[in-house]
């Protein structure tokens, strides 16, 4: 069981390192979002004593890497499906929650990597001040890489083709992450809006990154929520997102919608 | 006694309100060759995808060298090798990786992989494609190498789903030149295929419709029951041969202009025959059944 658990996760590794688009991209999307619309806010606050905006935010840009290269990660084993390569797994010895754990590990693998990699891009430009707790940092990768993917898995246990992708991205991706204080802090939101957030779990990890990272930052670019809430609360998503995922995985209809999803293709 | 390898007892699978199978009941003895036939949506595919587990059985049951599909799946899984009608390898990886990580799925150690694969893609001719990316490899490659993923942990049983579909006959030959092989050594082959001549040299071959088993036996007893020799006719006039020979022979199969009757009598005499319809016919073979001759007749016989 080890064996094919290790496996599943090489095989994924091995496809992001031969998939470069999706390295740069990785890199490429908050770095244009910090250039741009980081640039953009900081002549609203000023250069003062408003606090440095693009500083308050490389947590959620580190935060945008995890969500996006987590998830995806995990939504590609909806690719597995359409492709016939889900069948050689699930034809395998082993429980069928296996895989799941298996890609959700890589999923998050993949994400820290690509986050670790524009931290070293953000250093090298000014942008990541000191990290005030290494640990804490490293708690926060991997809670909200494991938040995104296990949010990721569970869309693709119930995903039958990706032509559902661009609903994905509308109603799952871009809401987790406007609505995470990844771009504005939570507390100065509208009482209806900071609920909605606070139902998100994706906060949670900004809010923990930022206690990690932001050090000289005026009060009003704060963390939101206290560390031992932004941990339970992820913690405790990941276990009930996981647990569902696995569940319903194990369950043979959804092995019976990939075949009915292959013999479909094979008629087109 | 010979052990089994596969029960199905009173097995079926339903889509909605659709019966895909329908009360299957079967034996496949341990080292024999089973050939599961009939028309596209006959069944086939989903028995073979609850013999591996991959679907469950709506009632019924099955055991996989005596272990129960539902009730202990990761057992059934280790003893079975599936080669799926359509790929289910890897485009983006190369052979080499897709064969390393289909033999780390059965838990095999990386010593044992090489050597497995080094063997098995030899006898592909397939050593110099090991590290080309499986998407760049002809339709006939890509079924080699599948068929080496299926067997790569040696299974005891392999289940086989249209594995030459779409090959040139040199692919086909090839390919059944090392599942010959398998055969030989007392792995129990498990086929579905269009291609009657492949299911030719099974011990036994099962006919399906509609989920239902319309006909079993060898091969040998199957052709034998169809008639001592078929008689083709191609024709411009095909209701007057039809009323001509049908109080001799028996009402033919009648496809497009091709008429095919069955001849039961072996001391039937052509000669005259072929003098008689000279003017009426295209073309006359006078020629022993086959095993498409049983897959034409059973399915004539269902209908009537």
């Amino acid at each position: 069981m080890w064996n094919a658990f290790r496996a599943i996760i090489i095989r994924e590794l091995i496809r992001m390192g031969r998939q470069r688009g999706r390295l740069i991209s990785a890199l490429v999307r908050p770095l244009i979002w910090l250039l741009v619309i980081g640039a953009g806010f900081q002549t609203l606050i000023g250069d003062g004593n408003g606090g440095d905006y693009r500083q308050f935010m490389a947590p959620g840009l580190l935060g945008m890497t995890l969500l996006f290269g987590s998830m995806l990660a995990s939504l590609s084993m909806i690719y597995d499906k359409e492709s016939g390569v889900m069948r050689m797994l699930i034809v395998a010895p082993y429980p069928h929650y296996v895989i799941i754990l298996a890609r959700l590990c890589s999923a998050v693998i993949v994400g820290i990597l690509q986050a670790l990699m524009l931290l070293i891009v953000l250093a090298l430009i000014g942008y990541v001040g000191t990290i005030v707790s290494p640990f804490l940092f490293l708690i926060a990768l991997l809670l909200t890489a494991a938040v995104c993917a296990a949010t990721g898995m569970l869309i693709a246990v119930y995903s039958k083709t990706l032509e559902n992708f661009a609903v994905i991205m509308n109603f799952v991706i871009f809401p987790m992450f406007f609505l995470s204080g990844a771009l504005y802090p939570l507390q100065h939101l509208p009482v209806y809006l900071k609920a909605v957030a606070y139902l998100n779990p994706f906060s949670y990890g900004v809010d923990l990154m930022k206690h990690a990272m932001l050090t000289s930052q005026p009060d009003r670019f704060a963390p939101d929520l206290p560390v031992w809430l932004d941990i339970t609360v992820m913690l405790i998503f990941i276990a009930v997102t996981t647990s569902v995922a696995c569940l319903r995985f194990s369950q043979s209809s959804v092995m019976e919608k990939v075949t009915q999803v292959l013999s479909a293709s094979r008629r087109s | 006694m010979l052990m089994s390898a596969i029960i199905a007892k009173d097995l079926c699978k339903y889509y909605g309100d659709v019966k895909a199978v329908d009360s299957l009941n079967l034996d496949i003895s341990a080292g024999s060759f089973f050939g599961l036939l009939g028309r596209n949506g006959s069944g086939k595919t989903t028995s073979l995808q609850m013999f591996s587990t991959l679907i469950r059985p709506t009632s019924g049951k099955i055991f996989v060298v005596g272990s129960d599909v539902v009730e202990s799946p990761v057992e059934v899984r280790r003893n079975v090798g599936f080669v799926f009608q359509e790929s289910a390898l890897d485009g983006t990886m190369t052979v080499d990786e897709n064969l390393k990580f289909a033999g780390a799925l059965y838990g095999l150690s990386n010593a044992e992989v090489r050597d497995r694969s080094e063997q098995l893609l030899t006898l592909f001719d397939l050593m110099d494609k090991r590290n080309r990316k499986v998407l760049t490899l002809s339709g006939g490659m890509r079924r080699a190498v599948d068929i080496a993923r299926g067997v790569l942990h040696r299974p005891a049983i392999l289940l086989l789903d249209e594995p030459t579909i779409g090959l040139d006959i040199i692919n086909r030959r090839a390919i059944w030149g090392y599942l010959n092989g398998l055969r030989k050594q007392g792995m129990t082959i498990v086929l579905t295929t269009h291609y009657m001549e492949e299911a030719a040299d099974c011990n036994q071959v099962v006919f399906m419709k509609n989920g239902r088993v319309i006909g079993d036996g060898s091969p040998a007893d199957l052709i034998s029951q169809v008639g001592s020799y078929m008689l083709d006719i191609v024709t411009e006039q095909p209701e007057s041969i039809i009323s001509h020979l049908t109080p001799l022979l028996g009402k033919p199969v009648v496809q497009a202009d091709l008429l095919q009757f069955r001849v039961r009598d072996e001391d039937f005499e052509i000669g005259a025959l072929q003098d008689e319809l000279r003017k009426k016919v295209r073309s006359l073979l006078f020629r022993q059944p086959d095993l498409n001759d049983v897959y034409v007749w059973t399915n004539k016989r269902e209908q009537d």
